[in-house]
């Protein structure tokens, strides 16, 4: 007891006065915790110098931080190529914001039905078709691949968006992720809706829906960027170069550019850019949504 | 409740089940049929008859094993729809329940169990898609361990998760911790520090492969660095180097390891680099998982421990880690699932090479089903995808056991 009032003296004294060594522990904390972010961050730093660079300049020995000449054309010559078919860059950047923003949507809307059913309802079955949910999740991608690209092409869909249109309208992890939220929002409001002879579609537009815009903004976000950061469907189903996603398309450029290592550069930049403003305007929900569930793309 | 015993309710329960029943059937059968397996290509998919035609020819055996299940289903459904009836307000339930679930449900049994019945059946065949599956009883999955590159994939991608999830997971934990310290600006740092894991893999290894070249920064820093010391470095064509860990260890001490024993000679410099990158983009995102547990535990737990007398270290040890277990455990098992599982990193980055040290199963599989090198195999690759799904079921069930029965020592 007595040793206790003693530290309790000594935590109690080292409060006010904050002797020399906090600060400089604190000073090194921040040194520490910048330090990491310009770590984590040096691969875009160097990056986005180097695409101003000439095609010589980026692979010579040893690399400088700057470039010599700032060469602002490298941009517009990757947004000018041209690999015909109609397959330029505005086109693929399109493509690949309307089926990140089409996937997204429709995750939003049936996702949300599910788990509104899984939350919010009572029907014989509903914890079956949940655990089938769960268990359906521990399939792992590889082995849907193959027989995928066979029933796309058996449905015509290949080199069409529907084959990652159709596939992607659900996911077991969102219906998961909403199916929380919506546990969690108090039945109360519910049970007033009701006394008003409010149905299940009603109670689902009218109450749910508006008090879970978070975790659907979530979902939304998520959806998105694991739609736009998405690599091995786009390559396996999309083989015309109007139809590429971005993704694609730079797989292609790095083979073509071989050593113009500035300008795959500049392509990874038109990749990583919108992405990066969207994370900075939503962060608070991209980091709510990983926190909760993992999922990323 | 009260209109149970009227026959105008009894004959409309009737119908709705067997309504549902046909409904169920109808519904799983044209979803069979879209993934029966048949042989493909333009002559059988030029009409809907021609494709009919082609599944009486070789699918039936598989429709039927369908049939018998769709029709089980469907019987059950229709008892259950049957004993709801009579209540108005069940029945309403039932409808309702099921009409909300009704996309999900399609979409995933067309896109998701549809498919995998499919792959299941064709990994017991050869199939390539122009000629109609042939039988081809466990061969398939025999060949898998004959030959070397499916058994060097799963070596190297064993060392991968043995090297990449601990690692990532214990960045992962320290920057969390480090986050969560009394610090101002706690948002501004993990937006910076999350801000590189939202783009996608695609970017982030081709900024890495340029990195790697010979020319490239990381030699340039390994150079400076050495430079320091007065030692000289020689540059490293980083991808492209298949030595091992284990074998330049043995060169060390100036003996070598013959490329027949493969096996012994460890995770190469150019599979390596690849572990590198991964860990470096993946640490940041459960880095917030780690972040959101950590402030979930109530800050009086520190308060009482500091009071007795326990430093930095002891409380960590003994608080924050224990009550992370879960945490840990999660990301445990989702690193390892993505790290068996590896692609994105190897088609562009190596494929596969050299010498075969960054092959993957995920590579192999998309190689033999599209025969980028040889004959397209679509029933081997699916027999390969079965052996890592059998594979990471264990890893997470093992997992599971492990990291749960640590958690009751505490």
């Amino acid at each position: 007891m007595a040793v206790k009032v003693e530290t309790l003296k000594q935590v109690g004294t080292q409060q006010p006065g904050k002797p020399g060594s906090y600060y400089v522990g604190t000073f090194l904390r921040y040194l520490l915790l910048a330090l990491i972010g310009l770590i984590l961050f040096m691969p875009f730093i160097l990056a986005a110098l180097g695409t101003f660079k000439t095609d010589a300049e980026i692979i010579s020995f040893p690399p400088k931080l700057f470039p010599q000449e700032w060469h602002v054309e490298n941009w517009a010559r990757v947004w000018n190529t041209d690999l015909g078919n109609g397959g330029t860059f505005p086109r693929w950047l399109f493509n690949t914001a309307f089926l990140a923003v089409t996937v997204a949507v429709l995750e939003v809307i049936f996702c949300s039905m599910a788990a509104y059913a899984f939350a919010r309802m009572e029907f014989p079955g509903r914890d079956a078709v949940f655990n089938f949910m769960l268990a359906t999740m521990m399939i792992p991608g590889a082995v849907t691949l193959i027989p995928a690209y066979v029933l796309m092409t058996k449905l015509h869909l290949i080199n069409s968006f529907g084959s990652l249109i159709l596939p992607g309208a659900v996911s077991a992890g969102s219906i998961f992720l909403l199916t929380q939220f919506f546990k969690s929002i108090p039945k109360d409001l519910e049970e007033a809706a009701v006394i008003d002879g409010a149905k299940h579609s009603e109670i689902y537009r009218e109450v749910i829906i508006p008090l879970a815009r978070p975790a659907l903004l979530t979902v939304f976000i998520l959806q998105f960027q694991a739609m736009w950061n998405a690599f091995l469907q786009p390559l396996l189903y999309l083989n015309s170069a109007d139809k590429y996603v971005l993704n694609v398309a730079l797989s292609i450029f790095q083979q073509q550019f071989k050593a113009q290592w500035n300008l795959t550069l500049v392509g990874a930049m038109f990749n990583a850019i919108p992405v990066m403003i969207l994370f900075f305007i939503f962060s608070k929900y991209y980091i709510e949504g990983v926190a909760y569930t993992g999922i990323k793309g | 409740m009260t209109t149970y015993e009227t026959s105008s309710t009894q004959s409309n329960r009737n119908l709705a089940a067997i309504l549902t029943f046909l409904v169920i059937v109808i519904v799983l059968m044209v979803i069979a049929l879209l993934n029966a397996p048949t042989m493909g290509g333009p002559k059988v998919m030029a009409s809907a008859s021609t494709y009919l035609q082609e599944v009486r020819r070789t699918a039936l055996p598989f429709l039927g094993a369908v049939a018998v299940l769709a029709i089980a289903l469907g019987m059950s459904a229709a008892r259950m729809v049957y004993r709801e009836w009579p209540y108005p307000k069940r029945r309403l339930n039932l409808i309702m329940g099921y009409a909300f679930l009704a996309p999900y449900l399609l979409i995933t049994l067309t896109f998701t169990v549809g498919v995998v019945l499919f792959a299941f059946y064709i990994s017991f065949n050869n199939y390539d898609i122009f000629t109609p599956p042939q039988w081809a009883g466990l061969s398939n999955y025999a060949k898998a361990f004959q030959g070397k590159d499916f058994l060097q994939s799963l070596y190297n991608v064993l060392w991968y998760t043995l090297i990449v999830v601990p690692t990532q997971t214990t960045i992962a934990i320290l920057l969390a911790v480090l986050l969560n310290s009394s610090i101002n600006f706690k948002q501004f740092f993990r937006t910076i520090f999350y801000a590189p894991s939202v783009t996608s893999s695609v970017v982030i290894t081709l900024i890495f492969i340029w990195f790697y070249l010979k020319t490239g920064y990381i030699n340039f820093f390994l150079a400076k660095f050495f430079g320091v010391f007065g030692l000289h470095w020689q540059n490293i064509n980083w991808l492209g180097d298949p030595r091992g860990l284990i074998q330049l260890i043995v060169q060390a001490f100036g003996g070598d390891i013959p490329s027949k024993q493969w096996y012994f000679r460890g995770p190469s410099i150019a599979w390596m680099s690849i572990m590198f990158q991964n860990i470096f983009t993946t640490a940041p995102t459960f880095m917030i998982m780690f972040l959101a547990a950590l402030q979930d535990i109530n800050p009086t737990l520190y308060e009482a421990a500091s009071i007795d007398g326990a430093n930095g270290w002891q409380q960590f040890r003994n608080i924050t880690l224990p009550l992370l277990r879960p945490i840990i455990l999660l990301v445990v098992v989702l690193g390892t699932i993505g790290t068996l599982q590896v692609f994105d990193q190897v088609y562009l980055a190596t494929s596969g090479g050299p010498l075969g040290t960054s092959l993957t199963p995920v590579f192999i599989v998309f190689r033999e089903a599209l025969g980028s090198q040889g004959p397209i195999r679509m029933g081997y690759a699916s027999g390969l995808a079965f052996i890592l799904a059998v594979l990471i079921f264990f890893f997470t069930f093992l997992q599971r056991r492990f990291i749960s029965n640590e958690t009751q020592l505490y």
